[in-house]
């Protein structure tokens, strides 16, 4: 029914622009009225009245709809004291299973007078939203054509209409982040009242598992020692370290290169190339490391005597580098390009050779765009989740030696919420504790780094 | 032309720019300690010219210089000649100032530091004082040496970054229309500067304005097309040139 009615109003608004143009041109041809604006502005004013309320209602609507109707449904079960929130919901969910015809197993006879209540109902709710709908297309329509023929400013209306529409775009990216970061807080918050903020944050031991194995009546007593973060913490930085003492020397130096000695032409197609490592799916990272570094590793480090495990900080780490290599790189690339060739002339005519002059000029004045790059191959390395889960291990050990199984905050999150999960224990809502700490370190590292990005180009453009 | 001794002779100096040539055969002898002016209008190779002087085309991938370019009588112009010891006595002072993004102290002592002039400390203050004072800056920037070069206005960078030419003392200094980003004051001081300048040094200035090359030079060159139509002293240049098209040029009638 959305969809029939969505195609009508699109439909209608193209005849619209069509109509109001053919009709502004003939009306100026006929009686050489001259008119504000070009007559197509005309044609998208009168598109704009006609489509523009009726999407909205659309919209809105469709989302109300199904929130009536439960409302109307409901209304019998209501005075049952024995049925909770939960208990209402699946019976809803029942009841529109059965009308939709998709209800698996018996079909409790009760419910069946309600599935027919809701058809129609549903059926009534669709009718009048067409009517509705129409309604306010004819109502908008005469106002915007007694507007046009008026001559009112119509490349001006548009104007404003096209930059509402640019702004409600924006709206809803910034109201889609702040939805997500409030669900965080809230599911977060819930995890707090029964564990307390600051054993989450300072505690060592790291077993949520345990939790779970009680969950059928949490005591605070039972969940206080085994939401320790830290090992999390320390296994975020630590291989966020390993892969940034692996990317940020090579992504640095191929950077240089790139942007100093190489030909254009060779930069060209190297440039692209090293790029493609970070167009690779990170999943394909994890078997990498999984089944080829985290081995080679360990046959090395069996070799000279060392216990290495065949999940290891190490393997996870210095793949999760070079998969952020082009991260450095590029932006490397990119900044050390921006240096003014005047500068590296001037340090050139005074007999430095291209070396100290890289050295001494360029970098220095580069530096800033080089740590943003830094900084956000940090961010990138820290929110890295598939590498780790297959090739560092699950376990949270809060240990120095990168031979040893770690772990990071993502790949917790990802085993706390695989598989079938009730969502008010403390072990999922875990994970929403852990998501809200990595959204905060990512965005201070992330607002970092754009800030010194930010600085690096005031300076030089 | 005279008896003054030659510091750079170049002899059918010929440079392209990919196929395109910028230069034909170009022969002119620069006398030390004179200031010697290039005149000719934009595209014509001038600054092609002096930037063949110090191998500054040699980081233009494209460019090709052939030809002989002797500096006290040795090539310079020849694949095993150590670059960096030739920038290093003949410097170059750029069209828009370029001073480094550090502080006034380490524009000046960037050089000496890298050629290694200084023992000490107090030997690289004093060349960094030296260097300011001839280029006439010293008694403006003293008290803030650590403030960055950057802050300086646009006359003052260039006579700082005239003052980073000649911290590593070389012997000839290149000026590729060192005064077309300045205002008249901060021009006249440069010119002021040129002309005590060449007691020490051989300079050769590039310019758009006739009337500067007038002023300052002893000798000048006439460019056009990439070729040198004329080279005279200045005085003969300005007031009886050889060629027609130097006249015309010089007039105001074409270019």
């Amino acid at each position: 029914m959305n969809l029939v009615i969505l195609t009508l109003i699109i439909i209608f608004s193209f005849s619209c622009y069509l109509f109001g143009k053919s009709k502004i041109l003939n009306t100026s041809r006929v009686s050489g009225k001259k008119f504000h604006s070009l007559p197509e502005y005309y044609g998208y004013y009168l598109a704009a009245w006609c489509g523009l309320p009726a999407l909205i209602i659309l919209f809105f609507w469709s989302f109300s709809e199904l929130f009536l109707v439960k409302i109307f449904i409901l209304a019998d079960f209501k005075t049952d004291p024995l049925l909770d929130e939960n208990k209402l919901n699946l019976i809803f969910s029942e009841i529109r299973a059965i009308a939709e015809k998709k209800f698996t197993g018996t079909i409790p006879e009760s419910l069946i007078p309600y599935s027919e209540k809701f058809l129609s109902i549903n059926r009534i709710l669709e009718l009048s939203k067409l009517v509705v709908i129409l309604s306010v297309i004819i109502f908008s329509l005469t106002f915007a054509y007694s507007q046009i023929l008026k001559n009112i400013r119509a490349r001006e209306s548009v104007e404003k209409v096209i930059r509402v529409v640019m702004f409600s775009c924006a709206a809803i990216a910034v109201f889609t982040t702040l939805g997500i970061v409030l669900s965080l807080l809230f599911e977060s918050i819930k995890f707090f009242t029964s564990v307390s903020i600051f054993d989450f944050i300072t505690g060592i031991n790291w077993a949520p598992g345990r939790a779970f194995v009680r969950d059928a009546s949490v005591q605070t007593a039972d969940v206080e020692n085994v939401f320790g973060a830290v090992p999390l913490f320390w296994g975020t930085f630590f291989i966020a370290m390993i892969a940034m003492s692996v990317a940020v020397p090579i992504g640095l130096f191929s950077g240089i290169y790139m942007a100093e000695y190489s030909s254009r032409k060779f930069r060209k197609i190297i440039k692209p190339l090293i790029e493609i490592l970070a167009g690779i799916p990170t999943v394909v990272y994890g078997f990498f490391a999984a089944l080829t570094v985290g081995p080679f590793f360990r046959i090395i480090g069996e070799n000279l005597g060392l216990d290495v495990s065949s999940e290891s900080a190490l393997a996870a780490g210095v793949v999760m580098g070079i998969m952020i290599i082009p991260y450095v790189s590029s932006l490397t690339d990119d900044v050390i390009n921006a240096v003014p060739k005047s500068l590296r002339e001037g340090s050139l005519a005074i007999g430095a050779t291209k070396s100290e002059t890289i050295k001494k000029v360029v970098l220095p004045a580069a530096l800033p765009g080089i740590v943003g790059s830094i900084l956000l191959a940090i961010s990138r390395a820290i929110g890295e989740t598939m590498i780790v889960v297959m090739a560092a291990g699950l376990a949270a050990n809060l240990t120095i030696n990168p031979l040893e199984a770690s772990t990071t905050i993502t790949t917790q999150i990802v085993t706390i919420l695989i598989g079938d999960q009730s969502f008010n224990n403390p072990k999922t809502q875990a994970a929403f504790a852990l998501g809200i700490t990595l959204f905060f370190f990512t965005l201070i590292i992330n607002i970092i780094a754009l800030n010194i990005v930010k600085k690096f180009r005031e300076k030089y453009e | 032309m005279n008896n003054d001794k030659i510091k750079i002779s170049t002899r059918n100096l010929n440079v392209y720019y990919g196929a395109k040539q910028a230069l034909f055969n170009i022969n002119l002898d620069l006398m030390e300690k004179k200031v010697t002016a290039l005149i000719g209008p934009s595209g014509c190779g001038k600054s092609t010219f002096i930037r063949c002087l110090n191998r500054m085309n040699d980081v233009i991938d494209i460019c090709k210089v052939d030809g002989s370019i002797k500096v006290d009588g040795s090539e310079i112009n020849e694949k095993n000649v150590d670059v960096n010891k030739i920038r290093e006595r003949i410097g170059m002072v750029f069209q828009k100032p370029n001073p480094f993004p550090k502080s006034i102290y380490d524009n000046i002592a960037y050089g000496p530091r890298i050629h290694g002039l200084a023992e000490s400390q107090n030997v690289l203050d004093e060349i960094v004082e030296n260097s300011l004072k001839k280029s006439a800056l010293w008694e403006e920037v003293k008290d803030r040496l650590n403030q960055p070069g950057t802050s300086l206005s646009g006359g003052q960078q260039q006579r700082l970054c005239i003052a980073r030419a000649i911290s590593i003392n070389p012997e000839v200094i290149l000026m590729d229309e060192p005064c077309s980003a300045l205002d008249p004051i901060a021009t006249a001081k440069i010119e002021e500067l040129i002309d005590e300048l060449k007691k020490s040094y051989t300079i050769v200035i590039v310019t758009h304005s006739m009337s500067q090359a007038a002023r300052v030079s002893q000798n000048t060159g006439f460019f056009h097309l990439g070729k040198l139509m004329e080279f005279n002293l200045t005085e003969k240049i300005f007031k009886n040139p050889d060629n027609k098209m130097t006249q015309d040029y010089i007039t105001g009638r074409f270019g």
